[in-house]
């Protein structure tokens, strides 16, 4: 090692407390990047992988019954890689042991074991066998959460009757990555699951002989940019069939979420480190400036010696790339660690044969690149005035600052009203403007960090509280399979426990205005529901129009309408005769593109004199009751499915929120880290480099808590000021952040309660203090006589 | 006197011609010298003597390619100094000069025998360290840090410093300022060794006037000017002379 390594090393054990300040730093901008990044191509590469094991559809189309004669053509088109018809059923599962009438996707899948569209991997067990026609095999998270195995027997509701079915064997399906059961936004593994039927045995129960009432397919690799075309053309040729739903892969929900979020990890990754390493580029160079500005005369020296001016950058930058590649080492170490934590939390999401946390070369090398780059950039900046100056120059005592008046000082009035102490606080303040402007600005990157935090939460918070709370306030929605008129309404309020029933009817049509159209759904509801009341962003109900109809605002924006304009409406089922209606209000929503109607305005609009598609219930709380409703749902034959609201709540609370505190909790960890280490930078800095001055102060008779309080002082100003330039900040933050998520289903409410910003000042301030205590160890520490003697 | 010193390249070391030397400070401008002409003879021993602030320490710094002249020209050998790049000028330092500094200025973080190092590391004949600072008496305090020696001894580890390198070119700021009589006696003897046997060239700068009785010429400053050189006969040996 040579001598200057020998000085190296036992300066960077000198500096112990900065370097840890600005090490910490470096390390949560890596270990951000590094999981952020991570979990991204964790994601996406199982995404690609599972794709492509499943031959994941391009497109489907949801169709009425068609015979599969009929499809040949489209098989034949050049754009059509292969298609694949299916049959699908929603059924109702009733497990021994289980009251609640549970849902689930009855899903044709051929006899023999062959590749297919949209295939399946099997888990436990295996495929079909020869020896029964019925035979069922269940996807995993259903089976996982019931304990089914293969060789059980379980009992379906197919068509109206009872089947019992042998489980043969547990599969998952890249269809079926996030899977999601009618009306909700979070899996539910308790709740609904998907079962695959021997295709005649499909075909058999639900009367589909040689039809299907799917299509699956996929494209070839030229018209896969371009799927929309396709799909058009099919529906057009399939139109006798009738055609509910065309979807391409960008439609399809399970790889909507997962794209989604993957969309989002993207431009995290990318944001987050950023902030954070810039906020320890900037405290490196104050550190390294102080350190440089210490070290003239040792630099002049050893370039009187001899010493090139690339030998003694070199010696500086080993310095910094120390700190570089230390911070960036735990980064990368605590990154893997919490990408880890990551890929668990999607696992507990999204089903994949194999989501694990896989260690990415090029990543943590990038992250140890930025980081060495971030240092190397301190270092430059820090060291670049002194190693400019001549040896002889150098080796001069430093040039006494200038004694100038700060701006404040000629504020005659105000100077005069401060005591000395506040006065020798804000000319140390004014006076080495990039240490306080980065103090500021390491405040403000924490401040924005803990404000983004905090929306988030709330966000959630109101989210669930407007869209379940005040928005859909039914306990149980009970979905008809077909149309019904009053007398489902009035068989469902005489269920057991019911105390309130409305009626409902979902009419899934096409919007359309000029060239903008959207498919979509209208829901008919009573003038006057109380269960599911559509409202504006305050918070205050949307009238249900007697005529005409009240659209959400994402709706509306996206088919160009507003007030007063019509709208063209074309029913997928049933008679598909087009109508016009006027749009009367505007509603808003986080969840769907709900368009409302009055229920006997919507039934008259599709022909009928009152339909209901299903009913919504309120139960009286008592679970005996419950039990009883439950028993008389499952005998209903009309019934599709029961989506139960209270159950959606309770699943969103422990997936959503339970991991967003621990994604906040990190965030709380990392803004305090940042505001930890650039306030202990900025003070012990600001120590080390009045030492003369402080030392004179306690020869003055001042204790070591005033000189601390001086410092104190100093980091109170910065951080308050830095906290409150963060605060819009971290708003921006949030805004980016949620435009990032925010897709037709889902929105991210912005809230900006006063409680947010208090919350800000006050982890601000518990953090300042708490560095503080560091700070005055520092101060305890100080030898004072020392600090006379030595010669700068 | 020929305007053009290359002839007289093994005569002269180095050959200083109207040099002047201002320092701007904000609005003010020091002229620190002004139309100095100076000569230094291979092998000689030069004591340069004059009143504080009279701009001994800037000759030095010229001199040891420290600094820079704002006008006039500085010859090494055959060679203008004034012209060297950043690269030649770092070379010269390392090769040819050995600076003992008037405040010592030793590393703070490294010891005294580590502080000898970091100058032998850079040159192509070093000599050993301890044998340096076996000369100037410090063998035994091989470990200090700066902080843990007295004035004197920092200043001795300084000129083990400077000559451990072995350069041609000794140039001493004030190096028996904070030594004793004895001890200043007795580095005064090792310089003129040096000079002697080994032929090094040695430029001395000294508040104290019985030291020049010890050098082959004396060169008296004043505001920035040279106002004498004056050569000696008959040096004294350190021993004799009266401090
Ligand atoms: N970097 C500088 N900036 C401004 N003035 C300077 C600088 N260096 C030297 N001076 C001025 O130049 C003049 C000569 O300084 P120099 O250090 O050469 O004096 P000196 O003869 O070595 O004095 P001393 O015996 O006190 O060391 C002084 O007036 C000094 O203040
Ligand atoms: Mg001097």
């Amino acid at each position: 090692m040579s001598v200057l390594d020998r000085k190296l090393h036992r300066e960077l054990r000198g500096h112990a407390g900065m370097l840890l300040a600005v090490t910490s730093i470096i390390a949560v901008g890596v270990a951000c990047m590094v999981t952020l990044a991570s979990s991204y191509r964790n994601l996406s590469e199982a995404k690609k992988l599972y794709y492509a094991q499943c031959q994941m559809a391009d497109f489907s189309i949801e169709l009425k019954k068609v015979p599969l004669s009929e499809l040949d053509q489209i098989a034949a088109w050049p754009e059509v890689a292969a298609i694949r018809p299916r049959i699908q059923q929603y059924v109702a599962v009733d497990l021994e042991g289980v009251s609640e009438p549970l849902n689930g996707l009855a899903l044709s899948l051929p006899d023999r074991r062959q590749p297919v569209i949209d295939d399946i991997a099997v888990r436990q067990g295996g495929y079909f066998t020869d020896r029964r026609d019925n035979e069922v095999i269940v996807n995993e998270a259903f089976a996982r959460y019931h304990r089914l195995r293969p060789g059980q027997w379980i009992k379906l509701i197919l068509n109206n009757q009872q089947q019992e079915l042998f489980v043969v064997g547990t599969s998952i399906s890249s269809e079926f990555v996030y899977l999601l059961g009618a009306g909700t936004i979070t899996p539910d593994p308790k709740r609904f699951g998907v079962f695959y039927l021997k295709q005649s045995f499909a075909e058999e129960v639900f009367d589909f002989k040689g039809s299907a009432n799917q299509v699956l397919g996929r494209l070839s690799a030229a018209a896969r940019g371009n799927p929309k075309e396709v799909l058009r053309r099919a529906e057009q040729r399939l139109s006798d069939y009738g055609v509910f739903t065309t979807t391409p892969l960008e439609d399809q929900m399970s790889n909507k979420f997962l794209s989604q979020e993957i969309k989002g990890l993207e431009s995290f990754a990318v944001v987050t480190p950023t902030m954070f390493l810039a906020v320890a580029a900037l405290v490196l160079n104050v550190l390294l400036t102080r350190i440089a500005q210490q070290q003239r005369t040792v630099i002049g020296t050893l370039k009187a010696l001899g010493y090139s001016d690339m030998q003694v950058f070199w010696h500086f930058l080993k310095f910094g790339l120390s700190v570089g590649a230390t911070g960036g080492l735990i980064g990368c170490a605590l990154g893997w660690w919490m990408a880890s934590g990551m890929t668990r939390i999607y696992q507990s999401f999204f089903q994949f044969p194999e989501l694990e946390n896989r260690f990415h070369w090029s990543i943590h090398l990038t992250g140890l690149g930025v980081s060495a780059g971030c240092a190397v950039l301190g270092c430059f900046r820090g060291s670049k005035a002194v190693l400019k100056l001549r040896p002889a120059a150098a080796m001069r005592p430093n040039p006494p600052r200038s004694g100038k008046t700060v701006v404040l000082e000629r504020i005659g009035w105000l100077w005069k009203a401060l005591s000395t102490r506040w006065r020798m606080v804000l000319r140390n303040l004014l006076r080495n403007r990039l240490r306080t402007l980065a103090g500021i600005f390491g405040a403000a990157m924490g401040g924005s960090v803990l404000v983004n935090g905090f929306m988030m939460e709330k966000s959630t918070q109101y989210f669930l509280d407007f869209q379940f709370e005040k928005v859909l306030r039914s306990d149980y929605d009970l979905l008809f399979k077909d149309e019904r008129g009053r007398e489902a309404l009035d068989e469902a309020a005489k269920l057991p426990g019911v105390d309130r029933a409305e009626p409902m009817l979902d009419v899934s049509c096409t919007f359309s205005n000029g060239s903008y159209r959207k498919k979509g759904s209208i829901t008919g509801l009573l003038a006057h529901a109380q269960l599911t009341v559509p409202r504006d962003l305050d918070g205050r109900p949307v009238r249900i129009p007697a005529h005409g109809l009240a659209m959400t605002r994402i709706m509306a924006e996206h088919l160009h309408l507003k007030v007063g304009d019509r709208v063209i409406i074309e029913p997928i089922k049933g008679e598909k005769i087009a109508r016009t209606a006027p749009v009367v209000e505007i509603a808003d929503s986080y969840l769907g593109t709900a368009v409302y109607a009055e229920i006997h305005y919507l039934s008259r609009l599709v022909g009928e004199e009152f339909a209901v598609s299903g009913v919504q219930v309120l139960g009286d709380g008592n679970p005996r009751h419950r039990e009883a409703f439950f028993r008389e749902i499952k005998q209903m034959p009309a019934l599709q499915s029961i989506a139960g609201r209270k159950d959606m709540v309770r699943t969103l609370q422990e997936t959503l929120l339970d991991n967003q505190r621990v994604i906040i909790d990190i965030i709380l960890l990392f803004s305090g880290i940042v505001f930890f280490g650039s306030i202990l930078n900025s003070s012990l800095v600001s120590l080390a480099e009045r030492q003369r001055e402080l030392a004179t102060l306690r020869v003055l008779g001042y204790g070591p808590w005033e000189i601390g309080g001086l410092l104190f002082r100093e980091s109170a100003i910065t951080t308050l000021i830095g906290t409150i330039l963060g605060m819009p900040l971290g708003y921006l933050l949030t805004r980016v952040t949620a435009a990032a998520y925010a897709s037709d289903m889902f929105r991210f409410p912005i809230i900006t309660t006063a409680d947010i910003w208090l919350w800000t000042l006050a982890y601000a301030a518990v953090f300042a203090l708490l560095t503080q205590l560091a700070v005055q160890r520092a101060v305890h520490k100080m030898d004072w006589l020392d600090a006379l003697k030595v010669q700068e | 006197m020929a305007s053009h010193p290359v002839g007289n390249s093994n005569h002269h070391l180095l050959r200083m011609e109207n040099v002047g030397k201002v320092f701007q400070m904000g609005e003010v401008a020091v002229e620190a010298l002004r139309n100095v002409t100076l000569e230094v003879r291979d092998g000689e021993f030069l004591v340069m003597v004059g009143p504080s602030g009279s701009g001994k320490t800037t000759i030095l710094n010229l001199i040891g390619g420290l600094d820079g002249v704002s006008s006039g020209r500085l010859w090494f050998r055959d060679r203008d100094l004034t012209a060297f790049t950043p690269g030649e000028l770092t070379r010269y330092r390392r090769d040819t000069v050995g600076f003992v500094f008037q405040f010592y200025n030793l590393v703070p973080n490294l010891t005294a025998y580590e502080n000898v190092l970091v100058s032998t590391e850079l040159s192509r004949e070093p000599m050993d360290p301890l044998e340096a600072l076996r000369l100037v008496e410090l063998d035994e305090r091989l470990d200090h840090f700066p902080s843990q020696m007295s004035g004197g001894e920092q200043q001795r580890v300084s000129i083990a410093r400077a000559i451990a390198k072995n350069p041609a070119l000794l140039l001493c700021d004030e190096p028996t300022g904070a030594l004793d009589f004895e001890t200043g006696k007795r580095v005064l003897r090792l310089l003129l060794d040096l000079n002697e046997r080994l032929g090094k060239t040695v430029l001395l700068i000294t508040h104290n006037s019985a030291i020049a009785q010890v050098a082959d010429r004396v060169v008296r400053l004043r505001s920035g000017q040279v106002v004498e050189v004056h050569d000696n006969p008959r040096p004294l040996p350190p021993e004799e002379v009266v401090w």
